[in-house]
């Protein structure tokens, strides 16, 4: 029983790795530009999917662990410069809309791409099978999940806190108005932010593939569960949306052991539990 | 006013031409998605909120008028059970969801929806789960389908009017207040959240009556339609027709009915063409098909205007 939870505490804090990376990519976008991202789900599978095509050109795992999230960052341009942007002077619920459209458009394109069945993307055989860690035999390539997401929170930090530009974006979520006087591109701001935000997505999707498996539906199924990462982190805060995303996962892993029909009403159930015992959320300020 | 009038009398006729144009499904279809729109719009259009969980209410609604119906509860009992089902959902869901304002306001809508979603999902006994509820009857007496559509008829003007007579009221002006300008409302003294929720819970009512209308036309509930897609498809309908007037939107649910019909028989990824349409109407036509009709109309006036103008010149000259 013990090694159960452990497994299925460990299952629950590698989910909760994924949610917390795309959680901060949906908050960072919401907080500077103001826009709930709804393309956020499809290109977390953009990423899934670019891995598993290039991995099976290239044949290296890693290379494709590298180069699909650079690639959804290109998506995230094209859809920043060429439709949010236009929209800038309309209300931003049309930007919500626009952005709607976009993942309508991106998951058909993925089924007339990829065909409406799913995949699988195994991990390269230096990370699969199971290592001993002694008290548990656990995949070898979950637990580098959790490291590697790990790690890349860790730099996402310091790329925030001790570099020019995510002063600037801290500075844009915190006031926006203040950012344009203090004669900062904006528009700049904005492609960037977009950018980082899809390449958080990106990077989870790819890292979540060797796991979850690839289905055209994967976008449309985490974007409700990144919404609830930000519902329940508070709007806008970065370390909020972290331990948020990390917590969900742990929950989710939680369930799995005792009520394995509910894991994924469980998170419905915290988002519930936040807004009726704080309503700011967990680490929100307005 | 006058305009108000044209529409109304389009109505009636549309009203009465539509059954010869569409097949009986699609036609009721129309109009039940029609109160869905219009009501929608009330929150949308009129108060300014943008709530990406309308679904809720029509896929709650359906399951529970379905199941009424399979418990063999009448149908003149299972509607209004139903819509007073999602009129207390609405107040519990809204309850929560007005205290927040914005981008917030639309986070909770959407979570909201899907939390209803996996309830449906996962509670297999009772609603069927993944297939849906199926095999819920038709009453007999409206099982043609002409009375069927008689009957759908009368119930989408009877809301229309309630509806039309909502936002011509006070409370009508009131909303519009609090989308034009919600800080000075308050500072006149209303209470905004409060009014808030009231246009929240008339939409989602008036969603949830359609919804206990929808399960009537295939005999079943489809899960996807509590779907936050679905929430989705209800904002591109009320907006593909215009937020701008009241019978706008009526607009948009026939042509994007029509339109997902027509394509779904064509290509199976009819969706993309759904999308790019949605992504053109957002980018270049923000007002939607009516004002797109309304600017026809009034460039048509203006041309008659101007040779009326010039006929009057050519008389007084001959004079």
């Amino acid at each position: 029983m013990t090694f159960l939870i452990i497994s299925q505490i460990l299952n629950g804090l590698g989910l909760g790795m994924l949610y917390a990376l795309v959680g901060v990519g949906l908050t960072l976008i919401l907080g500077v530009l103001n826009i709930p991202n709804f393309a956020h789900g499809v290109l977390y599978a953009l990423g899934a999917y670019f891995a598993y095509t290039i991995a099976k050109i290239t044949g290296s795992f890693y290379f494709a662990m590298f180069l699909s999230p650079l690639l959804v960052v290109l998506v995230g341009f094209i859809l920043e410069s060429q439709g949010v942007r236009r929209l800038y002077h309309a209300h931003h619920d049309y930007q919500l809309l626009f952005l709607f459209a976009c993942a309508l458009i991106i998951q058909e394109i993925i089924i007339i791409f990829w065909g409406p069945i799913g995949f699988s993307l195994l991990a390269p055989p230096s990370l699969s099978g199971a290592i001993d860690l002694g008290f548990l035999i656990y995949p070898k390539y979950r637990l580098v999940l959790i490291c590697f997401a790990f790690f890349m929170i860790i730099c996402l930090y310091l790329f925030l806190t001790k570099t020019n530009l995510g002063a600037i974006l801290r500075a844009g979520i915190e006031n926006r108005d203040m950012v344009k006087v203090l004669g900062i591109n904006v528009n700049m701001v904005f492609l960037y932010t977009f950018g980082l935000g899809a390449y958080l997505a990106g990077l989870a999707g790819a890292l979540s593939a060797p796991i979850m498996g690839l289905t055209p539906s994967m976008g449309l199924d985490i974007l409700p569960i990144c919404f609830v990462v930000v519902v329940v982190a508070g709007l806008g805060s970065i370390p909020g949306a972290i331990i948020a995303g990390i917590l969900i996962g742990l929950s989710q892993g939680a369930a799995t052991i005792w009520f394995p029909e509910a894991t994924n009403v469980v998170i419905y159930v915290m988002m519930g539990l936040t807004i009726i015992f704080r309503p700011q959320g967990l680490f929100g300020v307005r | 006013m006058i305009q108000n009038k044209y529409s109304f009398i389009a109505l009636i006729i549309f009203l009465f031409v539509g059954p010869f144009l569409f097949p009986n499904a699609t036609i009721t279809e129309m109009l039940i998605f029609g109160i869905v729109a219009i009501s929608t719009n009330i929150m949308l259009g009129y108060t300014g909120m943008l709530s990406f969980g309308q679904a809720l209410f029509f896929g709650t609604s359906a399951y529970i008028s379905g199941l009424m119906l399979l418990g063999g509860f009448p149908l003149f009992l299972a509607i209004p059970v139903a819509t007073l089902g999602s009129f207390i959902i609405s107040l519990f869901v809204g309850y929560f969801c007005v205290k927040r304002e914005g981008l917030y306001f639309i986070c909770l809508t959407f979570a909201f929806n899907q939390m209803f979603y996996f309830i449906a999902y996962v509670w297999t006994e009772v609603t069927g789960g993944e297939d849906g509820l199926v095999g819920v009857e038709r009453p007999t007496y409206i099982d043609s389908q002409l009375t069927f559509y008689i009957f759908t008829a009368i119930m989408f003007l009877l809301a229309v009017l309630a509806l039309y007579k909502i936002v011509t009221s006070p409370l009508g002006l009131i909303f519009k207040l609090i989308r034009e300008n919600a800080s000075r409302a308050e500072a006149i003294g209303y209470n905004v959240r409060y009014y808030k929720l009231i246009s929240f819970s008339i939409a989602s009512t008036f969603t949830g009556l359609a919804g206990s209308l929808y399960v009537l036309i295939h005999s079943m509930v489809p899960i996807d339609q509590i779907h936050w897609l679905k929430s989705g498809d209800i904002i591109f309908m009320t907006l593909f027709g215009g937020v701008g007037s009241f019978l706008g939107p009526l607009i948009g649910v026939v042509g994007y009915i029509w339109l997902s019909d027509t394509f779904s028989i064509i290509w199976a990824r009819w969706p993309l063409i759904m999308g790019v349409i949605f992504a053109i109407v957002v980018l270049y036509f923000r007002g939607g098909m009516s004002e797109l009709l309304e600017n026809l109309f009034k460039k048509y006036k203006a041309i008659s205007r101007k040779t009326e103008h010039e006929q009057d010149i050519k008389n007084t000259k001959l004079n």
